[in-house]
């Protein structure tokens, strides 16, 4: 298990005053962040305004030293003990940097599995497996150069488990990929954490991707955790009202009226929209039924009727709003 | 210490892999040490060598002093080269892999600076060898003193390229090290002029490259047919040099890596 309990990070910035002239100031990337990962789980980070998430991976990976905080990996103290990380961790970022193009595929796997000092009969049938999973075995031997963006990305998957991490962080792996590149790169990540045991940690702009595939969310804000939970948990938290889309042949503001009208009888604040001849109602209370006893009672051909569970993705946008309103009024 | 060894050899391979899949390279870094060399020798074609301040220079062997000098430059050269070469694996974003990972730095800058000396100057070392086995008759060589000298020299130029790949992982900002390294060393190690008929302030400056040292023994030991007692100071010195750069390349790259990780300079680029 990964545990990082209020990491810090604080550069010490050079600002450029004159020619002759230079000063030093804080800047924190990252103010306190704790999270937990564990094997077999898929964690979401998101982040909005410069959260720092690139800081935390890197933290996360070692590449970059926590000035406070904690971070025990697997029971060990990985700040003071780097070394003992690398191993049994490997990263994976989307774009086309971070291999190289003259060489082919092979050589580059061989080439990072050299650096891990992987036994080399191990080695070569490892190479051979990651890129029959990734479907590269035909493309083996020509340069990268020659590959596509989404065969470079798939390289970098198999790049990115060639010393078969235990934890694996995900940096915007499918940013920039076609759907269906992107939906194989879904199940290989699916299925290293449920079928392999991996402990995943991705970070992604996509919200509908996070919200597919992890099973736990951090949402951070300028350094900071701002929520976490599981998905169920996150919209929730934000949407605290339910939502129903409600409507019938024929409707109009009449019915709309007394729709509303039946329905403030059961909650006094619920509020019912009507654009383009549908309704959505929102209420605290369970409305389902009392929609559809109104139906029932003004002998109304009900076209559509069901509960809107709101995406991550609106969950997202609504925290980022009220967040920037906070920060409006603070200022 | 297998470990270390397969990181050594599989950087080179992608180094050679990576840089000189044209053919051509080789033609490229041949031709101007090639011209310079030309230069040099048609230059000494002006003067009176036989009147020389330099005992171990005259006429006749005056093409064995410069191609020594040339071929020797050329290993010192490359490694400075291939230092500044691998600065371009921060902006391809693979010194970040490079650094995540558990391999020993020093196998990996080893590795780069050993596929460069030997594939940067291949072409001049053949030719060199060509041309003074053409020349024969001018050398004279101590041969236990060159089979001492050569490791020592090969060393010392793989140690001197290790050591500045180290340097050149500080930040994106010692570009300018290659400026000052690259055509300094070449003026003031000896490799056109002896170092013995320059003023006292050049003479310092030349104590700083190590080529200097390297050129000093392998001159004595060729031409003017010294045995390991003449030369045993500048032997001496070598040593001393490569011990001195062995453990400042070790401290350069443990500071390196703490101010990479301080900073997270490793992904600016």
């Amino acid at each position: 298990m990964i545990e990082i309990k209020n990491l810090q990070k604080v550069y010490d910035v050079k600002r450029r005053q004159s020619f002759f002239h230079m000063t030093r100031e804080k800047v924190v990337a990252v103010k306190d962040i704790s999270m937990r990962i564990d094997k077999g789980q898929i964690v979401g980070l998101l982040g909005i305004n410069g959260a720092g998430k690139t800081t935390t991976i890197k933290m996360l990976t070692t590449l970059i030293e926590p000035t406070n905080g904690t971070y025990s990996f697997d029971g060990i103290d990985a700040i003071a003990n780097p070394d003992l990380v690398k191993r049994q961790i490997n990263m994976i970022a989307g774009g086309e940097r971070m291999i190289y193009w003259r060489l082919t595929a092979y050589e580059n796997l061989w080439y990072y599995g050299q650096l891990y000092g992987i036994d080399n009969t191990l080695l070569k049938k490892r190479i051979e497996k990651l890129l029959q999973i990734v479907g590269l075995e035909d493309k083996a031997d020509l340069p990268v150069e020659t590959y596509s963006k989404g065969m470079k990305q798939r390289l970098q998957i198999a790049r990115g488990l060639i010393n078969d991490p235990k934890y694996i962080f995900l940096d915007e792996p499918t940013i920039g990929l076609d759907a269906v590149v992107t939906q194989d790169l879904h199940k290989e990540i699916r299925s290293l954490a449920k079928d392999q045991g991996k402990g995943i940690l991705l970070t992604s702009h996509y919200l509908s991707e996070v919200e597919e595939l992890c099973d736990y969310i951090y949402l951070v804000n300028k350094g900071e955790l701002v929520i976490e939970g599981t998905k169920k948990e996150l919209t929730d938290y934000v949407f605290a009202r339910n939502r129903y889309v409600f409507s019938v042949r024929g409707m109009d503001k009449k019915i709309v009226c007394r729709l509303r009208d039946n329905l403030r009888m059961i909650d006094p604040e619920s509020e019912v929209l009507f654009e383009d001849g549908s309704c959505t109602i929102i209420s605290k209370a369970e409305l389902s039924s009392a929609i559809a006893e109104f139906a029932l009672k003004e002998k109304l051909v009900i076209n559509e009727l069901h509960k809107q569970e709101p995406s991550l993705e609106q969950a997202v946008i609504k925290l980022s709003k009220n967040l920037e309103r906070k920060d409006t009024q603070i200022a | 210490m297998k470990y270390f060894i397969k990181v050594v050899l599989a950087e080179s391979y992608k180094q050679h892999r990576n840089y000189f899949n044209n053919k051509m390279i080789y033609v490229s870094l041949f031709l101007w040490p090639l011209l310079s060399f030309l230069a040099s020798y048609y230059s000494y074609k002006a003067f009176d060598l036989e009147e020389s301040a330099i005992s171990y220079i005259n006429s006749g062997n005056i093409l064995v002093f410069l191609l020594i000098g040339y071929m020797a430059m050329s290993f010192f050269r490359s490694v400075v080269q291939s230092a500044w070469r691998f600065s371009s694996e921060r902006q391809s974003g693979t010194l970040e892999y490079i650094y995540l990972s558990p391999a020993s730095r020093l196998a990996v800058l080893m590795g780069n600076a050993l596929s460069s000396v030997f594939e940067s100057s291949v072409v001049m070392l053949v030719f060199g060898i060509l041309m003074i086995f053409y020349n024969r008759e001018s050398l004279h060589a101590n041969v236990v003193g060159l089979v001492v000298v050569m490791p020592i020299y090969v060393i010392m130029a793989l140690l001197w390229g290790v050591f500045i790949n180290a340097c050149f992982l500080y930040s994106r900002d010692t570009d300018f090290l290659f400026t000052i390294l690259e055509e300094p060393m070449e003026i003031f190690s000896g490799v056109k002029v002896p170092v013995m008929i320059f003023p006292g302030w050049a003479k310092l400056l030349s104590c700083i490259f190590p080529l200097t040292y390297a050129l000093e023994a392998l001159r004595q030991v060729t031409l003017n047919n010294s045995d390991l007692g003449t030369i045993k100071i500048t032997v001496l010195i070598s040593i001393l040099i490569i011990v001195v750069l062995l453990a400042a390349t070790l401290i350069t790259i443990h500071i390196v890596e703490k101010h990479v990780r301080k900073t997270g300079n490793i992904i600016l680029f």
